[in-house]
């Protein structure tokens, strides 16, 4: 009854339930799967929080404060499930600069920097709350669709909190529609949204990977992935189309 | 970090042949670190010949049991569940980390749910803890339990199973399924295969009728049985898991010692990733391991690098390295060659070095 190895039972759609049952690379691609989400959630807290103080009102200062809050509190929750493999979680906070950016104008694609695993649309600063509400809308409709896919991996124990902070996750990208609604009412606003939204689109599509991944099929016969990075980016586009066309903004 | 709490023996229970049921107890002081949840599990280690083993056994007790109690089932070549069929007895102190595992649901004593268990073989232990915890303390829930088992003699906690089965009467069902042993209906012999969980949801369970599952046995039996629950309905949230055992490897190696000389300023370096290996010439200053790897085109695995997150650990099978920074390893890892490879440096003429083990 045990005659099978561990790579079929990935293969097959096998769940693994503890770090004493996962093979050696699936170790070291399931932690980097950890490190880039952490990395992005602490980078994403980090960065809106300047944002609290150009919120324009009391409501919108509590979504932002909100989005700060749950996203650092989404990073620890994820980050738990690296303890368990021995990641001294403390130190691991204090790791990198969560805050710093790049030049707005920096071109990164879709590159890491140095061994910070946040996604590289982390790196590129906000400028302003305009700015901001737009990049929070770009992506994170497209965490919704990166969390969705993920709340699927193999090793259930971080799918579980990947179900668990998904409804929460999409309550902010649903934050950020609310506040381009009132952005877009005026004209400046419109203006204003249009030019963050031609600068961020681009860059959120970055942080889908690359079409032809050799890596996606590594981690799809882990079940670390399972659908492709081309699948899932174009999931984005027609929710983000649709939003923006409730909008008038295309 | 883990950390290890000695645990006194205080009984050792035959339960088959091949399984003992070990009751333990922690020290006063570490009382409230092993209180556990229902289904959770304790890693256990022990020196064998100066190797530090590490094993993870399921708890079998329910919350309300007032023990803490395993049940280790002897497998083939397995140096700790061998030592702790035939040596272990009471008295003895075993060092174990407190209890884990998320092998669970939320408990709601107000509601009146029908959960299915599947356990195979000693896959029953967290299931037991889990059955009992749940007739306990939801008074109004039942449970049903398919069990798979090679023949009669090897079902371990049966006597257990049958007591709780007259104290919680009509909650709990039990369906033995025995690969070698012919019983009176046919789904009760074989292996648990598709055709069974059919006849189990035409016959014994509707399945709009369960509100969890929990699966704990072999891979093939928990793809299976996962399949059918997804095809009889039951979403991803339902269905919790536990694979037991086979992960783990028998008995670590020893590495292998290189005689090479030491003077060189560069080292030739052998790594092998994803089944391949490639060898380089290096540094042994000035580029860690990893680096070395990610420049000869290894998509070798890392994140932090900077010795806390352990993603691009690897293991050093031959040469000597000096690694600047751990803050991820343990000691008995870094014994059995574990290297972080984002703060490793060759110290030896030649290393081999491997991230698929």
């Amino acid at each position: 009854m045990t005659d099978m190895s561990i790579d079929d039972y990935l293969a097959h759609g096998g769940k693994l339930t503890s770090p004493g049952n996962v093979p050696a690379r699936y170790r070291g691609e399931l932690l980097r799967l950890i490190a880039s989400f952490v990395d992005s959630e602490l980078a994403a807290s980090a960065g809106f929080a300047d944002t609290i103080n150009d919120a324009p009102g009391i409501k919108s200062r509590i979504a932002a404060a909100r989005i700060v809050l749950e996203k650092a509190d989404h990073a620890e929750r994820v980050l738990a499930k690296m303890a368990e493999f021995g990641v001294d979680t403390a130190r691991y906070e204090g790791v990198h600069p969560w805050a710093a950016r790049v030049a707005r104008d920096a071109d990164l694609s879709a590159t890491r920097q140095g061994g910070d695993m946040r996604l590289s649309v982390f790196h590129y600063p906000l400028q302003g709350w305009v700015d901001a509400v737009v990049m929070n809308v770009v992506q994170g409709l497209a965490a919704n669709v990166q969390i969705a896919e993920m709340a699927q991996v193999s090793y259930q124990p971080l799918a579980e909190v990947f179900r668990a902070i998904g409804p929460v996750e999409a309550r902010h990208a649903e934050l950020g529609l609310e506040g381009l609604a009132h952005i877009v009412a005026t004209s400046e606003g419109r203006a204003a949204a249009l030019d963050s939204l031609a600068y961020w689109r681009p860059r959120v599509a970055a942080g889908f990977g690359a079409a032809q991944s050799e890596r996606f099929e590594r981690l799809a016969r882990l079940g670390l992935r399972h659908r492709t990075n081309e699948a899932l980016q174009a999931d984005w586009a027609t929710a983000l189309d649709a939003h923006l066309a409730d909008l008038s903004l295309i | 970090m883990a950390r290890f709490l000695p645990l006194e023996v205080t009984d050792v229970q035959k339960d088959t042949r091949d399984a003992v049921v070990v009751t333990l107890r922690p020290r006063a002081e570490d009382a409230a670190r092993f209180a556990f949840t229902q289904g959770q599990y304790l890693t256990f280690r022990r020196d064998f010949d100066g190797e530090e083993l590490r094993r993870s056994y399921s708890i079998c007790a329910g919350l309300d049991d007032g023990a803490l109690k395993v049940g280790i089932k002897r497998v083939d070549g397995g140096a700790f569940s061998t030592w702790a069929n035939e040596e272990l007895s009471t008295g003895d102190l075993l060092d174990a980390m407190p209890p884990m595992g998320n092998f669970h649901l939320p408990l709601d004593g107000s509601k009146g749910r029908h959960y299915l268990g599947f356990a195979g073989g000693s896959g029953i232990t967290p299931v037991l803890s889990i059955l009992k915890t749940i007739l306990a303390r939801e008074p109004k829930s039942r449970f049903t339990l398919v069990y798979a088992n090679r023949q009669m003699s090897s079902i371990m906690f049966r006597e257990e199973l049958e007591d709780l089965k007259n104290i919680y009467l009509g909650r709990l069902s039990v369906l033995h399924v025995l690969e070698t042993e012919a019983q009176d209906i046919d789904l009760f012999t074989g292996r648990i295969d598709a055709e069974k969980m059919t006849a189990l949801f035409a016959n014994w369970v509707d399945p709009d009728d369960v509100d969890a599952a929990f699966i704990c046995g072999p891979e093939p039996m928990m793809l299976t049985i996962a399949r059918s629950l997804k095809d009889n309905g039951l979403n991803e949230d339902q269905i919790k898991f536990e694979l037991f055992a086979s992960g783990q490897p028998g008995r670590a190696k020893h590495k292998a010692a290189s005689t090479a000389a030491d003077s060189g300023e560069a080292c030739d370096a052998t790594v092998t990733l994803d089944g391949t290996t490639r060898s380089f010439r290096m540094p042994k200053s000035g580029e860690s391991l990893l680096d070395a790897a990610l420049a000869n085109n290894m998509d070798a695995p890392f994140a932090c690098k900077a010795g806390v997150c352990s993603t691009c650990r690897a293991k050093v099978l031959e040469g000597e390295v000096e690694m600047q920074t751990n803050h991820a390893l343990e000691d008995y890892e870094v014994r059995q060659g574990y290297v972080l490879t984002c703060q490793c440096y060759p110290l030896s003429d030649r290393i081999v070095v491997s991230y698929d083990q």
